[in-house]
């Protein structure tokens, strides 16, 4: 009879694994660099590597399943997998009735099909390993229904739903899956955006300032702590809304 | 010696005795294992299935990819049974 495989024993003197889309640059590197500092060993995945990283880089096309399943492909099995955060994404701001449907298209691909393709590649490490933490992001955009963003925050929308469903699927196993959702930071991702429009969006908030990536970093550390293992399928609005 | 159709099947009827507690010799070919009938909830489904993957890829050399569109698709679906993915993994070709 042919018998299973023990699975590899979790090395425990080794770092956990932490994977990040998007780390080449905004949110994802800013969160890629203090992981890395904390100790985690990180594995940013990007459609561009950039070379002046101080953690490891695999080229990615988030949108793509087959390029996600190939950076993924040892990771899937390391037991030393811990969590991971889905910050890849992209923004045009743009009326419905003028955007490009390969910009539409491009949008819900890298945001929402990105993070769902992640999920599923990643998950079954966390699984096997029994723990672990999944950190979505969504966006301020989504309660406050910002005119201009409708593919952005429809995509971001369904990065909720999914988030909310998926915790309940990998609850069992001992996973939480929540998002993130920042409002306005000082990133590439709203380089273009009139400052004008910026503080529109700040003055909506609860804590009228506009969020930096290091009050990002501080949820992303909240919630990959051991102290928030009963969080899951939660929005954390930052700055508040 | 190639891992055929009888050991492949012994393996997932071993999995599935052992993740729904049922008594070995109560898990059959025949075993439903999605839909109707099925004897294992869905956590036990997806650790069938990482099982399933880790014993292609050791025992058969190949990937199992339980997320194909083949594999999930609700008609031709090979979770039907123990038989159903017993044969999609025994015809799985070995991974390049």
């Amino acid at each position: 009879m042919a018998t299973r495989k023990p699975l590899p024993p979790r090395d425990e003197s080794a770092p956990d694994v932490v994977v990040v889309t998007g780390a080449s640059r905004g949110l994802g590197r800013f969160c890629a660099e203090r992981l890395h500092e904390a100790g985690y060993r990180v594995v940013g995945l990007g459609r561009t590597v950039v070379t002046d990283a101080p953690f490891e880089m695999r080229e990615t096309d988030v949108s793509d399943p087959e390029s996600i399943a190939a950076a993924m492909k040892d990771l899937r099995r390391d037991p030393n997998v811990y969590a991971l955060i889905n910050a890849a994404g992209i923004a045009s701001m743009n009326l419905v009735v003028t955007t490009p449907p390969e910009t539409v298209r491009r949008i819900v691909e890298t945001n929402l099909l990105g993070t769902v393709f992640c999920c599923q590649q990643l998950a079954p490490a966390l699984i096997k390993r029994g723990s672990g933490r999944i950190i979505n992001f969504s966006t301020l955009g989504v309660p406050l229904a910002i005119k201009g963003e409708a593919i952005y925050i429809a995509s971001k929308a369904g990065v909720e739903g999914f988030t909310r469903v998926f915790a309940r699927e990998l609850a069992p196993y001992g996973i939480t899956v929540n998002a993130i959702a920042p409002g306005p930071i000082d990133t590439a991702l709203i380089a273009k955006v009139p400052r004008d429009k910026v503080d529109a969006v700040v003055k909506q908030q609860i804590i009228q300032r506009q969020g930096t990536p290091q009050d990002v970093w501080n949820i992303v550390s909240m919630l990959l702590s051991a102290e928030s293992a009963m969080v899951s399928g939660q929005t954390l609005h930052v700055g508040g809304v | 010696m190639p891992t055929g159709y009888d050991e492949i099947e012994s393996f997932l009827r071993d999995e599935v005795s052992s993740l729904t507690g049922l008594p070995a010799e109560a898990v059959t070919a025949d075993t439903v294992l999605v839909g109707n009938g099925r004897v294992v909830d869905s956590a036990d489904l997806v650790m069938l299935l990482l099982a399933a993957e880790d014993f292609s890829r050791d025992q058969l050399g190949a990937h199992f990819d339980w997320a194909s569109d083949s594999a999930m698709s609700e008609a031709r679906s090979v979770l039907r049974s123990v038989r159903s993915l017993a044969t999609h993994l025994s015809q799985l070709a070995p991974a390049p």
